[in-house]
């Protein structure tokens, strides 16, 4: 038994200095796609004789993650078009300790800028006094902000993101409309929207800011809520997502009123439950489930007609605005609204604000983005 | 009188996990009677149901007295594998644009072979190369979550979750027979197959030889290095199955699938009686131990239980089921 247990210990430890360990690993694979950019550039830089490489390190919070992804082929994409910045970027793998370590590494490497999509929320002032000491620019992206405090020390302070509250507005508000011209929402007749929520990752900055404001949304309509179920965490799962909402279904089944989703992979998982529960079929068998994050499959289903709404934060955008903050600075422009000149992107002091944009099926075609668009100017 | 003690402290012991579920399940009906119904019956088996597999592979592994940490990540990859061959011809990003339509049996052997592939893989470095298993899988773990992602990134798919699934795939994790889930079906085919396999086969008595003492396996003629290959290979096309039903099931697909599946399957064996150490192990235990992890997931989220309390729950239930087997042990020394 002994031996059993000592296993179980030994395994446990494998697995948490394993995930440590391999933050080294994911850094030189990512910088591989980056070498052709790499070659470029340096023809280029020796065309213009500017003399030293303008050299950008992006420590990204998951590659896994779809929004990420897509953002960080941008960004390759656009240096590599452009080369006047070379991107180099890392994989913090969800876990601060192995964004630390990434960041340092850059540091140590001396980049010029430092793009930081920042997870460890808990520490941005000692990040911002780090990056102050190391003398480079410094680009929080997509993330919470840092303080107006430390945005007067440093001059080389940055942040580009999307305003992150917005997403849950956006969903809040379509329930209020919903509910307001729609009396049969009150399925139960309590005079109260009984609600369901899915959260992504508890402490996660997405998941505490969508599920916030999008109840704050509805509450300051002054319609009265009553949540089912309490905290349910899905990890941003469709299949955990599915699982709960079918649990939920067979207790509440005539209660639930609405549902609302942190991403949406996970709405598409209580639409796949509520579909399994004979939702949908008919007209009158409705319950609108709101995400975030716009899809294609997310896209899909406002299309036909199951999610009620979502929220493209665009990564498309969000790199060429990270882009063009590097290639203003780098020119020694002012970062403004105007010398962004980019749609949806407002410049408010040091910090360049990108819209969340609502999709319903009435605008759903404007979804689209193309990661491979390189034109930024 | 002190013998007959004894027996019902005994007895206790042995069906501790037993009495605990259906206290639990008891409890739960009274605070809401509706749990005792078809519908949340057929709902906990549904879900059950590709953990069920996951976890009879990774019984394979136990009881050849190896570990493999890589069932959740292959999954995932057969998840998506199965996904992207089973998409029908109007979807806007299919992922292979050119593929025709095709019958699900591609699909679905695309992904049991991808997960015999990736067994193999484990098999040739568990067994081959002598690398301790646990650091074996935690590797094959990350290289396969890597491949995933590389697949999954691919032009036109972009790391977009997969859709537009053909009606017949999505039709086999959703539909049923009689109200009976196919799923249910597949899963409990299995265990029979893998029961009669374990219980009943040449193979299956030589994986618990080797699991209960190696080295007199070896001097008894068994074929170490094949008998671990193919429990590896064996474990992989039940993870690749698993991976495949959770596409059809969910009617969606992507690289986050199966994320620590084969933890939840360790701790489903575990509880259902396998020994870490090799050689003890039985179906009827693994998926018993699987229903009692869903029977809490689902109970608790249908009661409105907050999914802090799951998590608290479910810890406390493999620290329990851990110390009923020690003192079990310590009885008999």
């Amino acid at each position: 038994m002994k031996k059993k247990l000592m296993m179980l210990v030994i395994g446990t430890c494998l697995l948490m200095s394993g995930c440590g360990n391999s933050a080294s690993k994911p850094t030189e694979a990512a910088a591989a796609p980056t070498e052709k950019a790499a070659e470029s550039s340096v023809e280029k830089t020796e065309e213009a004789d500017s003399g030293k490489e303008i050299v950008a390190g992006v420590c990204w919070y998951n590659f896994a993650d779809t929004f990420i992804a897509n953002a960080r082929q941008t960004l390759l994409n656009v240096s590599e078009a452009d080369a006047t910045i070379k991107v180099i970027d890392a994989d913090s793998q969800n876990d601060t300790a192995n964004q630390t370590n990434n960041m340092n590494n850059f540091l140590t490497k001396d980049v010029d800028y430092l793009v930081l999509n920042n997870i460890n929320t808990g520490a941005i002032s000692e990040i911002c006094e780090q990056l102050k000491e190391a003398g480079c620019y410094g680009i929080f992206a997509n993330t919470d902000s840092p303080k107006d405090e430390d945005f007067a020390q440093n001059d080389k302070l940055y942040l580009v993101s999307s305003n992150a509250p917005k997403s849950g507005t956006i969903m809040g508000e379509a329930l209020v409309e919903y509910w307001n011209s729609h009396p049969e929402a009150d399925r139960n007749g309590n005079g109260k929207m009984d609600y369901v929520m899915l959260l992504g990752i508890q402490s996660h900055y997405d998941t505490i800011v969508r599920s916030q404001y999008s109840v704050d949304a509805i509450k300051e309509a002054g319609i009265e809520m009553n949540s089912i179920g309490g905290e349910i965490v899905c990890e941003y799962s469709r299949a955990a997502a599915q699982e709960k909402v079918s649990a939920l279904l067979a207790n509440y089944r005539d209660d639930i009123d609405a549902i609302i989703a942190c991403n949406d992979d996970m709405a598409l998982g209580a639409i796949e439950a509520l579909k399994a529960g004979g939702f949908f079929d008919e007209e009158d068998n409705y319950i609108p489930v709101t995400g975030v994050d716009a899809t294609v499959v997310g896209c899909e289903a406002v299309k036909e007609g199951t999610l009620l709404v979502t929220a493209l934060n665009n990564p498309v955008t969000l790199s060429k605005a990270i882009y063009k903050v590097m290639y203003l600075t780098n020119s020694g422009e002012e970062v403004t609204t105007d010398s962004m000149g980019m749609d949806g992107v407002t410049v408010d002091g040091h910090r360049v604000w990108l819209d969340y944009k609502k999709i319903s099926k009435d605008n759903v075609e404007e979804a689209n983005y193309d990661i491979t668009d390189v034109n930024f100017k | 009188m002190n013998g007959k003690k004894l027996d019902i402290r005994n007895l206790m012991m042995n069906y501790a996990l037993y009495i605990i579920m259906i206290l639990m399940i008891g409890a739960i009906a009274v605070i809401s009677p509706k749990f005792l119904s078809l519908r949340v019956l057929t709902d906990i088996l549904t879900q059950s149901s590709t953990r069920i597999l996951v976890a009879l592979g990774c019984m394979f592994i136990i009881v050849s007295g190896s570990a493999d940490l890589s069932g959740g990540r292959v999954v995932g990859l057969t998840a998506v594998v199965a996904g992207s061959l089973a998409q029908t011809s109007e979807y806007y990003i299919k992922f292979w644009p050119g593929l025709p339509e095709m019958p699900i049996i591609v699909p679905v052997l695309a992904a049991v072979l991808v997960g015999v592939l990736v067994g193999a893989f484990n098999g040739i470095a568990v067994a081959k190369l002598k690398v301790p298993a646990f650091l074996a899988t935690l590797g094959t773990q990350m290289v396969v979550y890597g491949v995933n992602c590389l697949y999954f990134n691919k032009a036109p798919n972009n790391s977009q979750p997969l859709g537009g699934f053909l009606k017949s795939f999505s039709k086999l994790g959703t539909g049923n027979i009689g109200g009976v889930p196919y799923l249910v079906i597949i899963a409990l085919g299995c265990a029979v197959a893998v029961w009669i396999l374990q219980t009943k086969t040449c193979l299956g008595k030589e994986i618990f030889a080797v699991g209960g003492n190696p080295i007199a396996a070896k001097v008894s003629g068994i074929n170490v290095f094949k008998i671990l290959m193919i429990t590896y290979m064996l474990a992989g096309a039940l993870y690749g199955l698993a991976g495949c039903l959770e596409a059809t099931r969910t009617g969606s697909a992507s690289s986050s699938y199966g994320l620590s599946y084969e933890l939840d399957a360790i701790a489903s064996c575990i509880v259902g009686g396998c020994s870490a150490g090799g050689g003890v192990g039985t179906v009827g235990g693994v998926v018993f131990g699987v229903l009692i992890f869903n029977i809490i997931n689902y109970g608790l989220t249908f009661i409105g239980l907050s999914s802090y309390w799951q998590f608290i729950v479910k810890g406390l239930i493999i620290i329990i089921a851990v110390a009923i087997d020690v003192r079990k042990y310590a009885g008999k020394d």
